[in-house]
């Protein structure tokens, strides 16, 4: 299962629904909560639930339109984790973006990994990511990564050097390749890379909202060093 | 109501506050966020996402530009730590090209004005637009300098 809420540079937004759209996954759930915002996405006219679930035989992917209020952060993650487990899901992915200083001058970002288990880094490592060994991981994947571990359920993230708080879809589109590589998919991100500029665009508001979550749930604390001695 | 008072811990107290503090701060975020539109119909401006970073020795204004055509990016100092951020688009955008036909209105430019929160000294700003990104760079202005004894 992979999940792609706002988060920063909206990476993994931006490279879940490109994957929905690419594979041509179907709608097949949505995520209902008090603690969610009262909104409801039409799309050719017909009423959607913001956060949905996409799949088809091999994939599960959730993705929300909205940015998801901290306060329903913890209880949204669990569900799905609960949910994938009933599922049999194998794996928890997650795309994301990992805030850099200098991104306009990086052309190709790099993507780092981040794994649940030994054997889950193993697989990074086999398919030529570099590990993210020490740091912190703040939002939507954090979770992830602690209730798959609670529950024994393999999880990794995939985190691409981003942009902040500006869309960033060529971060989404480094990371797609990763996540096609992983889990043996075709995709093709000359499309997303060619529509960069109008997804910015478009992105802006979700954006600008998605900043007020990041601020609320601390996401600055990714750039602290930890200490363990 | 004074023993009520009175029977409350140093922790109960400190809680309550940090909880009021936190309220407050939150309060704080959603009048950041504004609650309008990002876009004007009247002056066909899109307003973009920017960000101001204070640095010891600079404050440093980004704007992200999609669409501007770089030669008519431009940054004017329009008051006393305030500055106004403005760009042409390579070509006109409507609602309907977000598929919005409820809306009617086309937009032609980038437009916005970012309040520098430090004293800077606008007349040395330099400005860098690369990839759709632009930046802006402020020298700060210099204090009392103390040594220590």
């Amino acid at each position: 299962m992979l999940q792609g809420l706002p988060d920063v540079g909206l990476v993994g937004l931006i490279a879940t629904s490109y994957i929905i759209s690419e594979l041509d996954l179907d709608e097949m759930a949505y995520v209902d909560s008090d603690l969610l915002p009262p909104i409801v996405v039409l799309h050719q006219g017909l009423p959607h639930a913001p956060l949905r679930i996409y799949g088809n035989k091999n994939l599960i992917a959730a993705i929300s339109e909205v940015a998801v209020p901290v306060k329903a952060l913890h209880s949204v993650m669990r569900k799905l984790v609960d949910w994938a487990e009933s599922k049999s899901v194998k794996m928890m992915m997650s795309i994301g973006g990992l805030p850099v200083q200098n991104r306009q001058d990086i052309k190709e970002p790099k993507v780092f990994g981040a794994g649940s288990s030994e054997d889950s880094l193993k697989l990074l490592r086999e398919k030529g990511l570099e590990i993210l060994n020490e740091g912190f991981i703040v939002g939507p994947q954090a979770l992830i990564m602690r209730y798959c571990t609670e529950r024994k359920l393999t999880a990794i993230a995939l985190l691409a050097q981003s942009f902040y708080n500006y869309p960033d879809p060529e971060a989404s589109a480094v990371a797609i390749r990763k996540f096609a590589k992983i889990t043996d998919h075709k995709i093709d991100v000359s499309d997303l890379l060619e529509k960069g500029e109008e997804i910015r665009l478009r992105a802006r508001d979700i954006m600008r909202r998605t900043q007020g979550e990041l601020t609320r749930m601390k996401k600055s604390q990714e750039y602290d060093i930890p200490l363990y001695v | 109501m004074y023993r009520e008072r009175k029977k409350r811990s140093i922790f109960e107290i400190m809680s309550e506050y940090m909880e009021n503090l936190d309220a407050w701060a939150d309060e704080l975020l959603e009048s950041a966020v504004t609650e309008r539109p990002s876009w004007d119909t009247q002056s066909r401006c899109l307003e973009p996402l920017c960000n101001i970073f204070v640095t010891a020795d600079e404050v440093v204004v980004t704007a992200d530009l999609p669409y501007a055509q770089p030669d008519t990016v431009e940054v004017e100092a329009v008051g006393e730590n305030l500055i106004e951020i403005s760009a042409k688009m390579k070509h006109k955008v409507r609602f309907g090209d977000f598929g919005i036909t409820h809306r009617k209105g086309e937009f032609s430019s980038f437009r916005s004005r970012a309040h520098i929160p430090v004293p800077v000294k606008t007349e040395r700003m330099k400005i860098h637009f690369k990839r759709g990104i632009l930046e802006v760079h402020l020298p700060r202005k210099k204090g009392y300098r103390i040594k220590a004894e």
